[in-house]
């Protein structure tokens, strides 16, 4: 008889305040049950898949999502990064004991409080276009050589870095106007600007559960800002982007098992 | 918990497109094998010459955007500049390499460029 337990990894989903069985019917990523492993005071939430599983299939990431919300109706969790993969419980055991204060801490933090997605794109194009009317043209550099190849090269790269210049101010400006409308209703906030040209703002918000609505609605206002911006507002989601750990995973800690899988973990 | 989620916008394809940028920045798989194990050498060492080619330029911008510099002095710089740019797109174009590639992922710190 095969041991199918050797024929088996164990998927993480999430750290869930509780350290006993939990009753439920919840399917995990390879079609088994999920179950809890306790340790200490805590607990993590994990199903097992199969060991040969070498392409990923693309409904596993509604899966994951969809099997850390339905934890999320009855515990306080912390969710684990999709394709989190251990080779066995051991591996699991040491790892919950590295971070057992990481997780407590983070539980008691993130405790009632879910995530708002914020994308907002602008024309990069446009703007540019727009400030480079505005931006003084370089004559400080009229009385260098004739002819010389430096000299306009130079010309080019500074139009370009005044332009790049005023473009960031500009995009701050906006991210300053927006983040005022959400910022009051948020307890902790992570904004990245200009990821991409067009990309002005990528944030997330950790909001109380109690203001999901307040803070919806302030995405209406938020909408009202002039200029042409595009908007993507998403959520209430577990708090992925919150999850602090003063103890960083080293590069060969089970947490990184899963390189012939792709991209993984934690 | 009650989940009422919301995912809410006017213009899902633009969106779309802008988070492919971001992601395909980036491999998902190291393609490390005997063949291309000197294009990836390549790829890491003119990353780091290109970051600091990149540094090199925005400072001397800086410093002529605040008139501290010489015409002279200008006109060295952009010579040098200039150069240290052609020198690149050629070694780009021996080893195969799109501008895009030359980025390194730094974890949580994000990309190097």
């Amino acid at each position: 008889m095969i041991d199918q337990k050797t024929q088996m990894k164990i998927y993480a989903h999430c750290i869930v305040d509780h350290s006993q069985a939990i009753d439920n019917d919840i399917e995990g990523m390879g079609g088994t049950p999920i179950y809890n492993i306790p340790y200490r005071d805590i607990g993590i939430v994990v199903s097992h898949i199969d060991k040969q599983t070498k392409d990923v299939p693309k409904e596993w990431v509604l899966k994951h999502e969809e099997i850390t919300e339905k934890l999320m109706e009855n515990f306080n969790v912390l969710p684990m990064r999709f394709l989190t993969v251990f080779n066995n419980e051991k591996d699991i055991l040491g790892m919950m004991k590295d971070y057992h204060n990481d997780f407590r801490m983070n539980l008691d933090r993130l405790r009632n409080k879910v995530e708002f997605g914020l994308k907002i794109i602008w024309s990069a194009e446009e703007m540019r276009r727009r400030i480079i009317n505005e931006v003084d043209k370089v004559d400080d550099l009229a009385s260098l050589k004739d002819n010389s190849l430096a000299k306009s090269f130079m010309k080019e790269k500074i139009e370009k870095y005044k332009v790049d210049k005023v473009l960031e101010k500009e995009a701050e400006r906006y991210i300053v106007v927006i983040d005022n409308i959400f910022n009051k209703l948020s307890v902790e906030k992570k904004l990245q600007k200009l990821t991409t040209e067009n990309l002005l703002l990528n944030a997330s918000y950790l909001v109380e559960k109690e203001k999901q609505k307040d803070f919806k609605e302030a995405f209406e206002r938020a909408k009202n800002t002039p200029g042409d911006l595009k908007y993507l507002f998403s959520g209430p989601w577990p708090p992925y982007n919150f999850i602090v750990l003063t103890k960083k995973p080293d590069i060969f800690t089970p947490l990184e098992i899963l390189k012939t899988m792709g991209n993984t973990s934690f | 918990m009650d989940i009422n989620r919301i995912v809410e916008t006017d213009s899902p394809q633009d969106f779309i497109e802008e988070i492919e940028k971001i992601q395909n920045a980036l491999p998902k798989r190291i393609d490390a094998n005997p063949k291309n194990v000197e294009k990836g050498l390549a790829k890491l060492v003119l990353t780091l010459i290109e970051l600091i080619r990149k540094l090199l330029e925005k400072q001397a911008m800086r410093r002529v955007d605040a008139g501290s510099l010489t015409e002279e002095e200008i006109e060295r710089v952009g010579e040098t500049l200039m150069k240290l740019e052609n020198k690149m797109q050629e070694l780009k174009g021996v080893f195969g390499l799109k501008d895009e590639e030359l980025n390194i992922n730094l974890g949580p710190l994000g990309d190097l460029m």
